[in-house]
């Protein structure tokens, strides 16, 4: 059996390089999830409810690496490619939204 | 005659319809630069909150209450401006790019570094005062 035609022919590598990006992005909510976790002791059973919203920010960046690839691999490949507004704006909403229910946590 | 690939304008989402509504697409591989440092700098918020949820949970014992409290206010605030000013520098960089402005002054360096240098002050103000 041949091997798949690639997707695209860029030498820098850009669909990988920015996918593997949302990789450690995704790893680094997990991690987040994982540090909420020790604040059960303290400050009650809610804590956990900040541990599966970053699971399922990390779920969701997990969900769409496959999409994402193909999406801005088809774009290098037709030198366009779309900015991808909503996860941008979902992200910082998720890392907002973590911050202030953090803040609120220490400061009640 | 086929039609110049080029010339026809596909449709985009309603959203980057809106927020980046002038000039035209650059190219593909700025784009996904841009799209890469928004994403470090994310990290860098992450980090910071991670390192804000730390400190509360984990340095009960070497820093006496308020102090606690404090740094990690403190370090949790900065994640936060960190995550706001990606996303403003992520669409700044962009509108730029699609009309051919040089790029903006990165804001959120300054801020970063004026953070770090506090908060590892702080670390040692209080570790010596111990």
């Amino acid at each position: 059996m041949s091997p798949a035609a690639p997707m695209h022919a860029d030498p820098g590598l850009q669909p990988e390089r920015t996918v593997l990006s949302w990789g450690r992005t995704m790893m680094l909510f997990a991690l987040v999830g994982a540090v909420f976790l020790r604040w059960l002791p303290h400050y009650g059973f809610w804590t956990v409810g900040l541990t599966l919203s970053c699971a399922v920010v990390a779920g969701a960046i997990y969900l769409t690496q496959r999409r994402r690839y193909s999406r801005q691999s088809r774009g290098i490949a037709a030198e366009r490619v779309e900015a991808d507004v909503p996860a941008v704006l979902v992200t910082t909403l998720a890392v907002v939204v973590l911050g202030i229910l953090g803040l609120l946590a220490v400061l009640a | 005659m086929s039609q110049d690939p080029l010339s026809e304008d596909p449709p985009r989402g309603r959203l980057s319809s809106r927020l980046l509504a002038h000039g035209q697409e650059p190219d593909p591989r700025f784009t996904l630069a841009n799209e890469r440092t928004f994403l470090a700098w994310i990290r860098t918020a992450l980090a910071f909150l991670a390192g804000g949820v730390a400190v509360e949970a984990f340095a009960a014992d070497v820093f006496a209450d308020p102090y606690r409290t404090v740094v990690s206010v403190l370090t949790i605030s900065v994640g936060l401006l960190i995550s706001v000013g990606a996303a403003m520098r992520w669409l700044n960089v962009e509108r730029s790019m699609r009309l051919g402005h040089p790029l903006p002054m990165p804001l959120i360096i300054p801020l970063l570094s004026f953070a770090s240098g506090v908060a590892m002050a702080v670390v040692i103000v209080l570790v010596v005062l111990d």
